[in-house]
């Protein structure tokens, strides 16, 4: 159980910060007598929303996300693999090929498929 | 040279799928001139069916050869162990499972382009689910065990939900979905407290920690085991349908495309029940654990006679036969329950559920097969009457019917019967002739609802006025069921051969 202090702090430092901070700007914030319209508004000095956050989302972004992922999870296991390759020999590097050229071919396929195409 | 021997049946189904999946996405799109398609599959179905069912069949050829030269005269196949165990119970299983997968591709190729749902994905994806469901078969290791099922499980999630028009198919596919993920996440939290309670990811070494309980110096605890114990079962109960874990079953069975549902009730089973046996006899089989009086093999009872008795009951008041079927299939799990619960004393039962598996895979796809062939596009046959006087109209598809439907009630000369008089035997043998008498007087209520099928096909005629389902032709069907004919005459007439090659997979408990 020892081990697992640090853990605890961690915890107890993460979550005191936000209390601290929200609590922080409570005490110290300047009550105004009256508030001006525009300071309650989304973006007090920015862009006028338009229309309302919950709306459809085109599929294709779905798609994009899912080239993404594909991506991502290439460099996922790219990053460690990159760090042992000395240690691990020629054997690595051939299954890392092969692993790179099987996710090429999922991208591959997507492109085919007409993922990518944005019209 | 020799380890990639033992791997092929694993790389000629995986390279397939992938060499298929690149097919079907350069193809030229076989479509009449003018329509429009931006999907460079479409209207290949018949040419992706055949190169699935070549590809599965070179599976299933590969696992033989292995077989034959024997796993253990491959030293090098250490080398994937435990990660992927390949040993004669493997090889049978994975046999098993490209014979399932070829028969579903090859409905698929019929049963696709007739009802309009051109989508060429139904192949890759299928290759790919296989080659997840062998893994499975081979799965040594949680961390295997995991993937393959999740590698198997993501392909069926997207093939039942393939007719995108429909309803009645997205509910199937997000039911089967939730579910699915939930009960692999239960899953998921046994295996983690698995390894958590005995520091090993692979089988053997968790087999010989639970061994290790009570003796002077260990520190695994029994609860934490039990308590995974539970939740692995639970995971695996939900994925070869057995009740009270079954209630996605009929509803997904229903919505998905025949040949998916097909897929899903012999392929994705026949793995379940691969892994839950080499779980529990690797992982589980200390004496405590796999005995009568306490551990696994009386909650296994318990699921196996509510599968049988509930799906029993329950598929006799079915209106719908692809329903039907679909608690036929619970209940073929229950009898096999029966075989892994004999299992904790005989090492025979293993191979009594091999076998089984195999002769309810081609019975099984067979019957869906036959069910495609009574209907055509936009009348699927559905309910009993869509059935009436199909043995006047389509006599071949009627008398298919009635074979696999002799089979899968357990009558002599088909696999079935062979199925059940082995998996019932070696539950004699171990001394459980509760369960066994269980399962008899159980067959006994099944061939009720399946004679039933026969009566609507041979002695109804379609009621006046009410539309006469058409009967469909296709060569893919045919060859499919000709195929599973075979396979239940062969093994329900010699089974001998295919017994003995299934008693070389038996796994040993301890």
């Amino acid at each position: 159980m020892q081990s697992w202090i640090p853990v605890l702090v961690y915890l107890a430092i993460a979550s005191s910060v936000g209390v601290v901070m929200l609590g922080a700007a409570r005490v110290l914030r300047v009550r105004a007598r009256h508030v001006p319209p525009t300071r309650a508004a989304t973006y007090e000095c920015g862009e006028e929303p338009a229309g309302k956050a919950w709306i459809r989302f085109h599929p294709r972004y779905y798609l994009v996300a899912l080239v993404f992922v594909l991506f991502d999870v290439e460099t996922v296991f790219l990053a460690p693999w990159a760090l042992a390759t000395r240690a691990l020999g020629g054997y690595a590097v051939v299954e890392m090929v092969v692993f790179v050229a099987v996710l090429l071919l999922g991208w591959v396929y997507a492109w085919r498929k007409g993922a990518l195409r944005w019209q | 040279m020799n380890l990639l021997f033992g791997l092929s049946p694993f790389l000629a189904v995986g390279v397939g799928a992938l060499l298929l999946m690149l097919a079907e996405a350069f193809g030229k799109p076989n479509v009449a001139p003018g329509v429009e398609t931006t999907d460079a599959g479409a209207g290949r179905a018949g040419e992706l069916a055949l190169g699935a069912a070549v590809i599965l069949v070179i599976g299933a050829v590969l696992s033989v050869a292995v077989w034959v030269a024997g796993p253990e005269s491959l030293p090098e196949l250490t080398q994937v162990a435990p990660h992927l165990v390949i040993d004669k119970f493997t090889l049978f299983f994975s046999f098993t499972l490209c014979v399932g997968g070829a028969l579903a591709a090859l409905l698929a190729g019929g049963y696709l382009p007739e009802h309009g749902i051109d989508r060429s994905e139904f192949f890759p994806l299928l290759l790919l689910s296989t080659v997840g469901a062998m893994a499975l078969s081979a799965a040594g290791d949680l961390l295997t065990l995991f993937v393959a099922l999740e590698t198997m499980s993501l392909g069926v999630y997207s093939l039942i939900g393939l007719r995108r028009g429909s309803p009645r198919a997205a509910e199937a596919a997000l039911k089967y979905f939730l579910l699915g993920s939930f009960a692999a996440a239960i899953m998921l939290f046994g295996l983690a407290l698995l390894y958590g309670a005995t520091g090993h990811t692979d089988l053997a070494g968790i087999g010989a920690a639970v061994r290790s309980i009570g003796s002077p110096g260990s520190t695994v605890s029994a609860g934490k085991i039990l308590i995974s114990l539970v939740l692995v079962l639970v995971g695996l109960a939900f994925k070869v349908s057995a009740v009270p874990f079954h209630q996605w079953t009929p509803d997904a069975y229903e919505g998905a495309p025949t040949p998916a549902a097909t897929y899903m009730a012999v392929a994705v089973k026949s793995a379940a029940f691969a892994v839950l046996l080499r779980v529990l006899l690797v992982g589980f089989g200390d004496e405590r654990l796999a005995s009568w009086g306490a551990g696994w093999p009386p909650a296994l009872a318990v699921l196996a006679v509510l599968s049988m008795t509930v799906a029993n009951l329950v598929a006799g008041r079915q209106e719908s036969v692809k329903r039907m079927l679909a608690y036929s299939s619970i209940a073929h799990a229950g009898y096999a329950l029966v075989g892994v619960v004999a299992a904790m004393r005989s090492p025979e039962a293993v191979s009594a559920v091999a076998f089984y598996l195999l002769a309810y895979t081609v019975s099984t796809a067979g019957a869906f097969g036959a069910l495609i062939l009574c209907g055509s596009r936009g009348a699927e046959a559905v309910s009993y009457e869509d059935l009436a006087g199909v043995g006047k109209r389509h006599p071949a598809a009627a008398l298919a019917f009635s074979l696999f439907l002799f089979s899968l009630a357990g009558l002599p000369p088909t696999a079935g019967f062979f199925g059940k008089l082995y998996v019932f035997r070696t539950a004699i043998d171990s001394g459980l002739y509760t369960l066994a008498i269980l399962g008899l007087v159980n067959s006994v209520i099944g061939a009720y609802y399946y004679l039933r099928v026969m009566v609507y096909l041979y002695m109804r005629e379609p009621a006046p006025g009410a539309p006469r389902a058409v009967t469909m032709r296709s060569g893919f069907v045919a060859t499919a069921l000709v195929a599973a004919a075979i396979f239940v005459l062969l093994l329900g007439m010699a089974p001998g051969f295919t017994l003995d090659m299934a008693s070389g997979a038996a796994l040993t408990a301890r």
